[in-house]
């Protein structure tokens, strides 16, 4: 009987599974990552234990590390001071009604991040789009272009995370905690203080955990605009050693360790936090949320901060994007004589190369995220508590990618695939790229099922197996229903994700075959830059319409 | 394989329908027969097939395969390519329209072409690399990645030095590096390199990255043997009035087209021309003491799976065709005997005074140097 209690959610006679589970992780996640290590290990075709700390012995490098440590650091910051508030007027106030919102608010998300970058560095540079509209900019926007820039822009990017993972946890912390607590005499403050926020703790650790990895895992923004400052992080020096000649894994390797390392440490430290502020909040009983109506001023605060978030989060760097994509000659500037579609009608022209690699981007993105969350829901199912050591190691392992930077897996993935006795021949086709994707993001699928899963009370699969449920019947009629809610927002992060994913897409696809993302890279480096931002803006706007349209099917489910 | 045999059945099938057709064959059409049979053979015989084998195979396959009318592919080429992606792709649909030869096609940064070799050394699938930059493929070729192929046709033609003695670099086009300017911003501008350690230039000059940009590197490397290899001193005066390393030759030139900057360092000269030719307020001057011109070198892999395709491609790349191509994107042609109309020819700009071997050596040296410098 304890064991039953303890177990909650697992199932019994999973035992099997949970060692498919760790097979399949195993093969995709661990293997490559022992092929990068082991390389790193052989600097010069030698054994060399100490390789990647001796890297470290480099006063250069080592500030590169403690930059991107800080970077993750303010960025936390950054997208919590963002997303904190919002989750709230979304979560609590009568704003919350408005779905359309959580649509707009995954867009920042949305835009690559190096899209997004460019758009901020054109608005924003001498002589930009801000200096032209009010000349007088020009005497505040240099000073953007500092760590402050960069933190405001990856937290502007960053924070639609958090802030789904924080509103999904206030909703279902639901009103009658709260209710409870106020019949008690409780003011506002102290329910948020004994209340709210310590059942906030556990989604917020691993929010923010996300948010920090993300961080010094990303390319995108160090390689625009980080570049431009001179802020140099592990990222972009990876990158340079796997990407510029000469070439040398064995320095990128060893640097990918290390970023490694540190994410596991902060991993451990979230993981205690979640595990000490895991509470079951949804239970057999009804579950009510209370939607303040915002009178007067309140309304009008609650509604300018959302405005406020729009404008800085998708109004500044989608104006320079689709500014620059209707550009006739781009050393005109703004002026209405200097448009043209001529960019958009190139690229929806059936056949051309923008429309191939859309296409492309649209079907393999939807392969990936649909093999994504079935994969990640038969993960998660495995982890069940979480008290065993295999469990906790299926979740650490599922959650390996989101925490080495994407070029290393890649770099690893081709080693693997592409080794001479490797006898299935994927390599250079559609599925090594599905399954990169898939590897990738299989941590959003797992973190968005997760936490779904971790809110069902085992006391759910209790009554029905009192009731003479046999373990596929409750799964399919109790466990899945409840899990559907996450499985779609892992669907939809995964397809959204993988739909502009560059790094990987740069080095697995097959000659010849091209992405939006990497469309747009090539563009920006070698051709056009408003052909490049004219395929973001469609890009984005064709992923946005998926998601409107998942949601819409998602809605009858809830 | 089974894909080439599968390739191979299907067309023996074909070809026995299309009797009548071979009447029609124009000679061009052989030679594209000629080259699918070879593939097929390629793939499975000896790679070093000789050039008398290769008759002997065109001579008894064209009769026998008249199917390439329509343009079912007969074997493929793996390129991988760093250049001008529209060149690039132009001549891809070219050769594949000439020959009907399917081209599978990487295109990259010299950088990342070279990252992807690397990445595939233990199961190489390139046929044929092209880098922007002739120190690179030198390397390459010290290393031991390349093959020599003695018969390319028209390579005598090329530049003096835009082939190597034996045969297994071919710079097929060149771009010189020059001063891209905003004429908006500067009306004056700059003479020499020298020039823009002058304060009146603090701050707005941008030069690609070396790491990413193989030209940047082969200038910085130029420049300072010509100097005599030691002299960074006005690179230290550039750093010192802010000129800024901007990522690869495209992300440098962009603030200077939009104003943000007003110059760029060493820049590839057929993007100033193109940008220029499209009504952007742009135009070059080459420094008085002369610049660096750097071949864009091609190659043949050693371990290069379809070798016969391998060299018609390279083949093609030396063709008047594919120069006019070349020409187009406003690059220097490869080619001696033809001459670009839309930008200034190589005879006409001055060289610095440096020798490949020693800037191939030392390349990774002054890259790491400059990094160190620039950051």
């Amino acid at each position: 009987m304890d064991k039953l209690i303890r177990g909650g959610l697992r199932l019994p006679a999973m035992s099997w599974r949970l060692g498919l589970g760790l097979v399949l992780l195993g093969g995709l996640v661990l293997l490559p990552l022992a092929m990068v290590l082991l390389r790193s290990l052989y600097p010069d075709d030698a054994f060399d234990a100490l390789a990647p700390l001796r890297v470290l012995s480099d006063p250069t490098l080592l500030s590169i590390f403690w930059n991107s440590i800080a970077l993750g650091g303010w960025v936390v910051l950054g997208s919590t001071l963002l997303a904190l508030p919002m989750a709230f007027l979304a979560a609590r106030t009568s704003i919350g009604r408005h779905a359309w919102l959580d649509v707009v608010l995954i867009i920042p998300f949305m835009t690559p991040p190096y899209i997004g970058s460019m758009g901020w560095i054109l608005f924003m540079q001498k002589r930009g789009f801000a200096e032209q509209l009010w000349p007088a900019a020009g005497s505040v926007t240099p000073t953007f272009f500092s760590l402050f820039g960069m933190v405001a822009i990856m937290s502007l990017h960053l924070f639609p995370f958090l802030y789904l993972i924080l509103r999904n946890a206030l909703q279902r912390i639901g009103g009658s905690l709260e209710e409870a607590a106020s019949v008690h005499g409780g003011g506002p403050l102290y329910r948020l203080r004994r209340i709210v926020l310590p059942l906030l703790l556990g989604s917020y650790a691993m929010g923010a955990l996300l948010v920090f990895v993300k961080t010094i895992a990303e390319f995108g923004t160090p390689a625009t605009f980080g570049r431009q400052i001179g802020y140099y992080v592990l990222t972009s020096e990876i990158h340079r050693y796997t990407s510029s000649w000469p070439i040398d894994f064995g320095k990128a390797t060893a640097l990918a360790s290390i970023l490694l390392g540190a994410c596991l440490m902060f991993w451990y430290v979230q993981n205690v936090i979640s595990r000490r502020h895991q509470y079951r909040t949804l239970g057999g009983k009804g579950m009510r949320t209370r939607m303040t109506p915002l009178p007067g001023w309140r309304a009008v605060w609650g509604w300018g901060y959302t405005g406020a978030l729009l404008l800085l989060s998708i109004g500044i760097p989608y104006f320079s994007i689709i500014a620059a994509s209707l550009m006739k000659l781009r050393g005109e500037g703004l002026a209405w004589g200097n448009m043209t579609l001529a960019h958009y009608a190139e690229l929806l022209r059936p056949g051309s190369k923008g429309w191939q690699a859309l296409l492309n981007s649209m079907g393999l993105a939807a392969l990936a995220a649909t093999a994504a969350v079935l994969l990640g829901t038969f993960l998660v199912l495995q982890m069940g508590s979480m008290k065993q050591f295999s469990q906790r190691s299926l979740d650490l392992f599922s959650l390996l990618p989101n925490t080495v930077p994407g070029i290393v897996i890649v770099v690893g993935l081709i080693l693997l695939w592409n080794a001479p006795w490797m006898p299935v021949p994927i390599y250079n086709t559609y599925a090594m790229v599905v399954l990169t994707y898939v590897v990738f993001f299989l941590p959003y699928s797992v973190q968005y099922i997760k936490s779904s899963a971790a809110q069902i009370d085992g006391s759910l699969v209790q009554a029905g197996r009192v009731f003479g449920g046999k373990p596929w019947y409750i799964f399919r009629r109790i466990v899945l229903p409840l899990l559907i809610p996450g499985v779609l927002a892992g669907w939809m992060m995964t397809f959204t994700i993988s739909a502009r994913e560059l790094v990987a897409s740069l080095m697995v696809l097959p000659p010849s075959m091209q992405v939006t993302a990497t469309y747009i890279f090539s563009q920006f480096e070698q051709g056009e830059v408003s052909l490049g931002m004219a395929m973001a803006v469609v890009s984005v706007g064709l992923t946005t319409l998926v998601l409107v349209a998942m949601n819409y099917l998602g809605a009858d489910r809830k | 394989m089974k894909t080439m045999s599968e390739m191979a059945t299907k067309k023996t099938k074909t070809s026995w329908r299309g009797g009548l057709a071979v009447l029609m064959l124009t000679s061009s059409l052989l030679g594209a027969c000629g080259a699918a049979g070879n593939a097929n053979t390629g793939a499975s015989a000896d790679p070093g097939n000789s050039a008398s084998g290769n008759e002997a195979a065109n001579g008894g396959q064209a009769a026998e395969q008249p199917a390439e009318q329509q343009p079912a592919p007969s074997g493929k080429v793996v390129v991988y390519t760093a250049g001008p992606e529209g060149l690039a792709t132009k001549i891809r649909e070219g050769f594949e329209a000439k020959y009907g030869v399917t081209v599978e096609q990487f295109d990259g940064t010299t950088g990342k072409v070279l990252g992807r070799l690397e990445a595939e050394k233990g199961n190489p699938v390139a046929d044929v690399v092209v880098l922007a930059s002739w120190p690179s493929a030198m390397a390459m070729k010290a290393e031991g990645w390349t093959q020599a192929y003695p018969e390319a046709a028209e390579a005598d033609k090329l530049q003096t030095d835009w082939v190597d003695a034996d045969r297994h670099l071919f710079g097929y086009s060149a771009s010189a590096l020059g001063i891209t300017y905003n004429t908006k911003l500067v009306s004056e501008p700059p003479r020499d390199w020298a020039d823009l350690a002058d304060p009146s230039w603090q701050g707005v000059v941008n030069i690609p990255d070396p790491s990413l940009s193989g030209s940047a590197l082969d200038f910085i490397s130029g420049y300072l043997n010509d100097q005599g290899s030691e002299d960074w001193s006005l690179f230290e005066q550039l750093k010192a009035n802010g000129v800024a390393m901007a990522g690869a030759n495209k992300e440098a030139l962009d603030p200077v087209i939009t104003g943000a900057k007003s110059i760029v360092m060493a820049g590839v000269d057929y993007m100033a021309y193109s940008a220029k030719a499209k009504g952007e307020p742009v135009d070059i001057v080459y420094p008085e003491s002369g610049t660096v011109i750097n071949p864009r070198a091609a190659m043949i892999m050693k371990t290069s799976p379809n070798l016969d395709n391998a060299k018609l491609f390279i083949d093609y790349l030396l063709s008047d065709e594919a120069q006019a191509l070349v020409t187009g994107a406003y690059l220097l042609p490869g080619r001696a005997d033809i001459k670009a109309d839309n930008r200034v020819n190589t005879d006409e700009i001055k060289l610095l005074d440096y020798d490949w071997n020693w800037m191939s050596e030392q390349g990774e040296a002054i890259s790491a140097r400059f990094l160190e410098l620039f950051k």
